[in-house]
């Protein structure tokens, strides 16, 4: 039973990547169908709403960064993988705000920018303005990963 | 450093120099137009929308000239010509152009009709191939299809259901009692069976009668000439289409040259359309007319010393009245101008307000470097913008601030890499130890925050509070200037004291000293002290925050509110956490980087394969990152920074200019 601990922390690690990673792809994908209506109307707006279709992108980063660490403190990417089933389990737990947050907050930011693109389309010149919408979403995401970052970081010191 | 002075402008002149003096001001672009007088007895409003449909067509004309052209003729773009910028030409030029725009007008619209020429051939072939079609079958057979028999005969031209054969059809027809009937299967094919049956005009009839029930039909098409014939003709015809399309085609793409002069045409019935618009705010009499509008102080002088020299004027400034809405021109020096578009696509400042951009140029330059934070993408970003504000002088202004900012914002990622020590990452560590065994490591010249996130977490957060003081350090010069010294009191320096004081206070607890890993132990007086000040502003800030309201226990209930804002400090300050965030997520996406580039290991593969990892990953990491940071820097200031002193609204500064997109004058460099 004592080596589960590295199965629970790399499940951990692995969920950070993956619900964060689903959750910027659908997020991304939502917000590139209404980038690509917008240029069929004016091709010149790409770069514009390719920003906005890029923001809800960052959570499947934060994702990979959160599953790089724990990945990285639990020694599976080289050193001793030698974890106690709490410390696993502690792990596990500290990946969780990243995982859940980072879904749900990619989705509603991509929801912001779908409505962003959409004033671009009708006011290109508030672009600085659309893209402040979006960004207030990426806030908790960017909460979620501090609180996982400090996790993990945290675990390594603790003895159990 | 500021929102320019405006003034009042307000001019007469004669009617005969209009087009000249108008002409000039264009050229200066330095004076706002607008609706000035109103009209009376002397003075009318000129009618020029007449000239202006005129003028609004030629620019379609051009536009559309020059569609075509690039349809046919698309042009050959060097990838920098977005740096460019306009290709400068002289007044004289546009002076001479009206000789020759007749001719011009006269391309463009042939252009025109050629590109319907070809549309219309090329609409015209696909109809011609489905008759072609509808008659293949009929190839072979030597009548005319509305053959209808002769002076004893009748003939059934038409089309049966499939797997009608010869033999079937007579005897069918036969068994209806009908002897003499002949039959010809021209041709069958899956679908259909094409026939020809002959026999007595007499039985006509009935035979016609039989043949319906069968299911027949006459052919979709029936010309008159035989089938064959019909074929070669309508193959002629296509043939015809195609060569008449290419021939257009062809004439379009020998105008090609002409794309300079439309691309002049279509700027010089812009310019002139941008001065009807103007016309249409003046009004006239007889002889004079009479112009008004805005212009910033600093170029009054001048402006005023070239009209008078060059024509008979009378010329008035003033300053505009307190409730004018007077529009908004942002002056700031070379290292702040860059982010005035910043600024302006917030809002810009309105009545009242200061110009926030020389303040925030700073931070925002920082908190970017520290977002991105990695030394040599920083340099990489500067290299390149500094080369291409070089190498490329006549850039357009717009472009050129653009790369100004991130030229500076490359110059401080360059600073903070170097404090936090990464250098694409841990690029030197990784190759050092893989390619030749020893291990080399750049050291941070401060620390490198993903050993220590917690003391990057505390920098970030004094960072911000630096960022979150100097805005309500904003509001109060803002208010003092406006002479509301009370409201400085209260809702500046009460909130300076209240969260200071709380500050002060924090950094006494234990739970501080265990997050910060330092702690400052304060006297028990000192702290008692403070926490009086602290309880004292906050019932300052409980007095006054509603103090609009007469009624007390309103006002009491108001100012509880505007003492809950201490939360919103609370998440503001939070809020700052995304620099340690952005910061992290590029150093450790370049590690990742690295470690996967050194996964070959140390052989002419591995090198191979870390060159083209290094190099696609962290093209892809510098501009993910440069997103992520250009958008969150952007958050900070808008949300955060002017949430605390800033609201904007003011109108922007539009000048009567050249505002033409191929050319520029060289007479004057301050149009672009």
């Amino acid at each position: 039973m004592d080596k589960m601990g590295i199965v629970f922390a790399l499940f951990g690690a692995v969920l950070a990547a993956l619900m964060a990673g689903i959750g910027s792809a659908r997020g991304v994908g939502l917000a590139g169908e209404a980038a690509a209506g917008v240029v069929t109307e004016d091709p010149g707006k790409f770069g514009k709403v390719l920003v906005l279709q890029l923001l809800p992108g960052t959570q499947g980063i934060y994702g990979l960064l959160i599953a790089f660490i724990t990945l990285s403190q639990i020694g599976v990417l080289g050193g001793s993988a030698q974890i106690s089933l709490a410390k696993g389990l502690l792990y596990f737990f500290a990946c969780l705000p990243m995982a859940i947050v980072g879904y749900g907050s990619a989705i509603g930011q991509a929801r912001a920018s779908v409505a962003s693109i959409g004033l671009i389309a009708k006011r290109p010149e508030q672009f600085g303005k659309a893209m402040i919408f979006p960004a207030m979403v990426e806030t908790y995401a960017i909460l979620a990963l501090l609180v996982s970052i400090l996790s993990i970081f945290g675990i390594g010191g603790i003895n159990v | 450093m500021a929102v320019l002075p405006m003034q009042r402008m307000e001019l007469c002149a004669l009617k005969t120099d209009r087009k000249k003096i108008l002409e000039m001001l264009q050229r200066r672009g330095v004076v706002e137009v607008n609706d000035g007088s109103q009209a009376d007895d002397v003075f009318r409003k000129k009618d020029t929308a007449p000239a202006q449909v005129v003028l609004k067509k030629g620019v379609a004309v051009s536009q559309e000239a020059l569609e075509i052209l690039n349809r046919y003729a698309p042009e050959s773009k060097s990838l920098f010509a977005t740096l460019e910028g306009r290709t400068i030409t002289t007044v004289e030029n546009y002076d001479s152009f009206a000789e020759q725009r007749e001719s011009v007008l006269q391309l463009a619209y042939h252009l025109g009709a050629l590109a319907g020429e070809v549309e219309e051939s090329r609409s015209e072939i696909p109809k011609l191939t489905i008759q072609m079609e509808a008659l293949a079958p009929w190839e072979s057979f030597e009548l005319p299809l509305d053959f209808s028999g002769t002076k004893k005969t009748a003939a059934f031209i038409g089309i049966l259901p499939p797997g009608t054969t010869q033999e079937i059809l007579e005897e069918q027809l036969r068994s209806a009692g009908e002897d003499a009937v002949s039959a010809e299967v021209v041709s069958s094919s899956p679908e259909e069976t094409y026939v020809m049956i002959l026999c007595m005009r007499t039985a006509a009839h009935a035979v016609e009668e039989q043949l319906r029930e069968l299911g027949y039909a006459k052919p979709s098409v029936i010309p008159s000439l035989p089938p064959a014939e019909q074929l070669r003709e309508l193959q002629k015809n296509i043939e015809k289409l195609t060569q008449k399309a290419q021939r257009a085609q062809d004439e379009i793409k020998s105008h090609s040259d002409a794309r300079e002069t439309l691309k002049f045409m279509l700027d010089y019935y812009t310019m002139r359309l941008e001065k009807y618009e103007v016309i249409s705010h003046l009004i006239e009499s007889r002889k004079t007319f009479l112009l008004t509008g805005y212009i910033p102080i600093r170029d009054t002088a001048a402006l005023e010393e070239e009209l008078s020299q060059k024509f008979p004027i009378a010329v008035k400034f003033e300053m505009p009245g307190e409730d004018e809405d007077v529009p908004v021109l942002l002056s700031n020096n070379g290292f702040s101008a860059p982010v005035e578009s910043v600024v302006e696509s917030y809002s810009l400042p309105g009545k009242g307000e200061v110009d926030p951009t020389a303040v925030m140029s700073i931070f925002y330059y920082v908190l970017f470097g520290m977002m991105l934070s990695d030394a040599a993408y920083g340099a990489l970003l500067a290299g390149i913008c500094g080369f291409c504000i070089l190498r490329f002088k006549n850039m357009e202004k717009g472009m050129l601030n653009t790369l100004k900012m991130f030229f500076f914002c490359g110059l401080s990622t360059v600073f903070w890499g170097v404090l936090f020590g990464s250098y694409f990452g841990d690029v030197v560590d990784v190759v050092s130890k893989t390619f030749f065994g020893t291990h080399l490591t750049i050291p941070p010249v401060w620390f490198a925050p993903l050993s220590q996130p917690m003391r990057m977490l505390m920098f970030c957060f004094v960072i911000g509070l630096v960022h979150l003081f100097t805005g309500l350090g904003m509001n109060l010069y803002q208010l003092a200037r406006a002479k509301k010294y009370k409201d400085v009191l209260y809702d500046v320096i009460f909130w300076y004291i209240l969260l200071i004081s709380l500050i002060v206070l924090l950094m006494g607890q234990q739970i501080f000293a265990n997050i910060s890993g330092f702690s400052i132990a304060l006297p028990a007086t000192v702290s008692s002290a403070v926490s009086l000040i602290a309880i004292a502003a906050a019932i300052g800030i409980i007095l006054t925050g509603g103090r609009e309201s007469k009624n007390w226990f309103k006002r009491i209930l108001k100012g509880l509110y505007g003492l809950y804002n201490i939360t919103g400090y609370l998440s503001d300050v939070l809020s700052y956490s995304r620099l340690l965030a952005l910061g992290l997520a590029t150093s450790v996406i370049a590690t990742v980087i690295n470690q996967m580039g050194s996964m070959v290991g140390n052989s002419v593969m591995g090198v191979v394969a870390f060159i083209v990892i290094f190099l696609l990953g962290h093209t892809m990491n510098i501009g993910i990152n440069m997103l992520g940071a250009y958008v969150h820097t952007n958050r900070l200031q808008y949300v955060e920074f002017f949430g605390k002193f800033y609201t904007g609204g003011g109108q922007k500064f539009r000048p009567f200019a050249v505002n033409t997109k191929y050319f520029k004058f060289r007479e004057d460099h301050k149009n672009g």
